[in-house]
């Protein structure tokens, strides 16, 4: 009896940059921002309209030549470096202790992260590892500094749909009021709100204080109550998800081809995340839950960091109870400036920052009598928000304006880091 | 034919021949064969993601002869470098077990890089920033221009020898 | 002594104005509160006593600032447009009865004069935003014709849902045809309840409120048709947008809430409780509620809104040409 095979079923999946994405997810090409409107004809049809650096609405400093037809965009050419502050340039003048506070400033939403992804760098060149007691602080304060991180997005991004005279005004005053609970957390612990200096090369320089544990379990438990208010307020909203669901949608092969990882990825079906695939500080010990979704517009990008925002509310509770006991630093004296002198030599190291891949390379140059410089050569930061613009021109033609203005907050540029 | 090379390194050592001397800078790739490496990395390794395209200006240096003590050997002279820039690159692999893998190459001053925007898009804003800063000039980038400073900027900041003999005093 | 009634109209048109208009400021001063709590702050508290004073020093504030008009701009209609909008949205106050006697202008057309200057009003925020030479002003004045026009047809049909039920256009006779407790918004049962709901929609889209709001969405348009407006100009426009508001829900209590009536004593406290009732719900929605685009806005306004209103004018006909018209 003859039997005809089965035909062999069409693949559910395809295997792009190392992910196993859905094939209805990824379209077959995305446009090419560069073609014509070279030349902006005044007496045509399309007008040329500056989201300019001023603008209520744009996340920082930004400025974006949008050119319309009506109210639908052709073409979008961001113009960075209106908050350029030579941040780079400044690190190759400054001992390594010194960096931290100036580059505290590029994420100013998450300092810690901006932090913690240097000293990780410098920890490298110099071959020390940080303590366990160092470690679990690292983890628990960047995973606070994550919440408050995503309580932000939440508060501004309502501001961008529902006008800051306006029903987005009220989401954005009880999110930033839970966003000030955790910043006394960090008062507690390291003395200021904002902008640290907390992370130093080799471990932290502000030990944990008596009560600031119950005080982290309070908060985060006053902190979930509340995140159930805001999905009562935003998920089920017939007004947000019309502005929402359907809008923006960035394809996943585009956002890895441009280098944009973190929720805009994970919110297109990329299941990456730095803290699970290559875990640093601490997280080896707990067990990252990756939320992934695949329909890649806005609402699926709010769902995953109202998501990811609980998660790490979680993380923080696995780690709180058991910090190990010991120093917090590994080297002595770091407070001295050029204490620290690493062998020439180059280090990049990534975490994972709310926003995306946080990075930095740094070039250790020579200095005196065969050992290492003071300073580092050359400081580059590799900073999410900057790859999340360069998405701007191939996903922001054919939409209209308003919904331009919805996407670039659910992108989450934060100026800062991308103009450095 | 996607291929999970555990070892990127010794993958491009069989295919192209280039030795890596530093793990973290990778191989050091001839100019003309940049983009053949790049494709070969995108499609055959499966290397979708762009993590960084960052230049490093390295001022020209003259002729060192190392001091040494009467009677014993002159050990070599080292050779004289003119004004150049590295340019290094790296893209990641994503997914559980994500790797990194690092390339490089040297650019004297005057002399152009290939541009990778063909490859992967990110390398756009990358190589324009590292125009802009550092000075590199990408051979086939469709728009070369200054993204962080204003457009009529005078030199690249990055430069080892910036601030010094511009009229843009250092911050000091 | 009988008092003519023209001086009758004119004193109580002086008195009116200057009732609303104050009454506007303080108004304004109790939504900042109101949306201050809602936002787990109090409000302006620094000006006098719990912030009484704020709206004065709003006034000042906004006197004295310095009076920028754009070099490119239409000078002469630039400066025109703010006084203008205030005089129409003002002028529809003059048909408005707050009791049988307060009430500047009984018109037999009441009604149509006010649906026909609330379409007029348009105008006056379409070429404030063109003169400004301001893209942004462009953008926001098209929308705000666009919607502006679309709502109009809902509106003017969901009105005459009363005026069918009363037989007349005249705004006292409206109220009279509701006495007792028979207001058009539950009697006749069904066809007054959405067509209430559908004029309080519509009155938002007119008066530019959230979530209607396009025309002037801050967060797209920096201050869509208001943004090269400076000082008292730019005071007026948001005065304008606030009388509106209020003159629709004042008319909204005429057609739909039996106007000066209620349990007890009749008068103008009735009209003014339910006025500020309906006006406390309108900026409740609008310290809640995000925008929507504007695409979608004229969508639900011609396929939804539309339809509904014809049916409820065919609705309330059908009853009148069955029942006949209250005695």
């Amino acid at each position: 009896m003859a039997v005809t095979p089965s035909p062999t079923p069409e693949p559910a999946t395809q295997r792009v940059g190392g992910l196993e994405l859905p094939v209805e997810l990824l379209r077959p090409a995305w446009g090419d921002p560069y073609l014509d409107l070279d030349d902006y004809d005044a007496e045509s049809d399309v007008m040329a309209l500056n989201l300019g650096p001023q603008h209520p609405s744009t996340h920082g400093v930004l400025r974006v030549k949008l050119f319309m037809d009506g109210e639908v965009c052709v073409r979008a050419v961001p113009y960075l470096g209106y908050l350029h502050r030579g941040v780079e340039k400044l690190c190759e003048k400054l001992s390594y202790a010194n960096v931290t506070p100036i580059v505290d400033k590029n994420d100013y939403v998450s300092p810690m992260m901006n932090e913690l992804a240097i000293n990780m760098t410098f920890e490298k060149l110099m071959g020390c590892e940080p303590p366990p007691r160092a470690q679990v602080i690292r983890t628990i304060v960047a995973e606070l500094q994550r919440v408050a991180s995503h309580l932000l997005w939440v508060g501004t991004f309502c501001l961008d749909i529902g006008g800051a005279i306006g029903g987005g005004a009220s989401a954005f005053m009880h999110t930033f009021r839970e966003r000030e609970l955790i910043l006394e957390i960090f008062e507690e612990l390291t003395g200021c709100r904002f902008h640290y200096n907390h992370h130093t090369v080799g471990g932290q320089r502000h030990d944990i204080p008596a009560g600031w544990d119950t005080l982290v379990k309070q908060t985060l438990d006053h902190i979930e109550r509340r995140t159930f208010e805001y999905e009562d307020m935003l998920t089920e909203n017939p007004v947000f998800k019309a502005r929402t669901i359907g809008v923006g949608v960035v394809d996943p092969k585009l956002a890895m081809a441009c280098g944009v990882s973190g929720p805009v990825l994970r919110a297109s079906g990329g299941d990456h995340d730095l803290r699970r695939d290559a875990p640093y500080a601490a997280y080896d010990r707990v067990d990252v839950d990756v939320q992934v979704r695949t329909e890649g517009d806005i609402y699926a990008r709010y769902l995953l960091r109202l998501a990811e925002l609980r998660e790490s509310i979680r993380i923080v509770r696995c780690l709180i109870d058991d910090i190990p006991e010991g120093p917090i630093c590994a080297l002595k004296a770091v407070k001295l400036p050029g204490a620290v002198k690493p062998k020439p030599g180059f280090a990049y190291t990534a975490i994972e920052s709310p926003r995306g891949e946080l990075g930095t390379f740094v070039v250790a140059g020579p200095g005196k009598r065969g050992k290492g410089g003071p300073n580092p050569y050359r400081c580059k930061i590799r900073p999410p928000s900057y790859h999340v613009l360069s998405l701007l021109p191939y996903i922001a033609p054919g939409e209209n304006l308003s919904d331009i203005i919805a996407i670039l907050g659910s992108l989450d540029p934060i100026m800062g880091e991308a103009d450095r | 034919m996607i291929v999970d090379h555990p070892d990127t390194a010794a993958w491009v050592a069989e295919r192209f021949g280039w030795q890596t001397a530093d793990p973290e800078l990778g191989p050091q790739v001839p100019a003309d064969q940049l983009v053949a490496l790049a494709t070969a990395l995108r499609d055959e390794l499966d290397f979708a993601y762009v993590v960084y395209c960052v230049a490093v200006h390295y001022p020209a240096e003259d002729e060192i002869q190392p001091k040494f003590k009467e009677g014993e050997e002159p050990p070599p002279v080292i050779p004289a470098k003119p004004d150049r820039c590295l340019v290094t690159y790296r893209v990641r692999r994503l997914g559980p077990g994500t790797t990194t893998f690092g390339f490089h190459l040297w650019v004297p001053t005057g002399e152009t890089c290939p541009s990778l925007v063909d490859v992967w898009a990110g390398m756009d804003w990358q190589e324009r920033e590292q125009y802009d800063l550092v000075g590199v000039v990408f051979d086939g980038h469709p728009d070369l221009r200054r993204i962080m400073m204003s457009e009529d900027w005078p030199g690249h900041p990055l430069r080892r020898d910036y601030a010094i003999d511009t009229r843009h005093h250092p911050w000091r | 002594m009988s008092i003519s009634p023209f001086l009758w109209s004119v004193i109580v048109g002086f008195v009116m104005l200057n009732v609303v208009m104050l009454g506007t400021a303080f108004l304004m001063l109790f939504e900042r509160k109101f949306a201050g709590r809602m936002q787990n702050r109090p409000g302006p508290t620094e000006v006098g006593p719990n912030g009484l004073f704020q709206p004065i020093a709003d006034l000042v504030k906004l006197l004295q600032k310095e009076d920028i008009v754009p070099d490119k701009a239409d000078r002469g209609l630039f400066n025109l447009m703010p006084p203008l909008t205030v005089t129409f949205t003002l002028v529809m106050l003059a048909v408005v009865p707050f009791s049988e006697n307060i009430l500047v202008a009984d018109l037999n057309v009441g009604v149509l004069f006010l649906l026909a200057i609330g379409s007029i009003q348009i105008v006056p925020v379409w070429v404030a935003g063109w003169a400004s030479n301001n893209k942004y002003a462009l953008l926001g004045a098209m929308r705000g014709m666009a919607q502006g026009i679309s709502y109009e047809i809902p509106l003017v049909l969901c009105a005459a849902v009363p005026v069918i039920y009363a037989g007349t256009f005249n705004l006292t006779e409206i109220v009279e045809a509701q006495q007792g407790w028979g207001w058009f918004l539950w009697w006749p049962p069904g066809p007054g309840f959405f067509a209430f709901g559908l004029f309080m929609l519509c009155a938002l889209a007119e008066a530019n409120r959230i979530p209607f709001d396009i025309p002037e969405a801050e967060a797209e348009l920096v201050a869509g048709v208001s943004t090269e407006y400076t000082g008292m100009k730019f005071g007026l426009f948001y005065l304008a947008e606030y009388l509106h508001t209020f003159i629709s829900a004042a008319v909204a209590s005429v057609l739909f809430l039996g106007g000066w009536e209620g349990p007890g004593p009749d008068g103008w406290w009735w009209m003014m409780a339910k006025t500020l009732g309906l006006f406390v719900a309108i900026y409740w929605a609008r310290w809640t509620l995000m925008r929507y685009r504007s695409d979608q806005l004229l969508r639900y306004c011609w396929v939804y809104f539309l339809p509904l209103s014809l049916l409820l004018v065919a609705a309330a006909g059908t009853w009148t040409a069955l029942v006949g018209l209250p005695s």
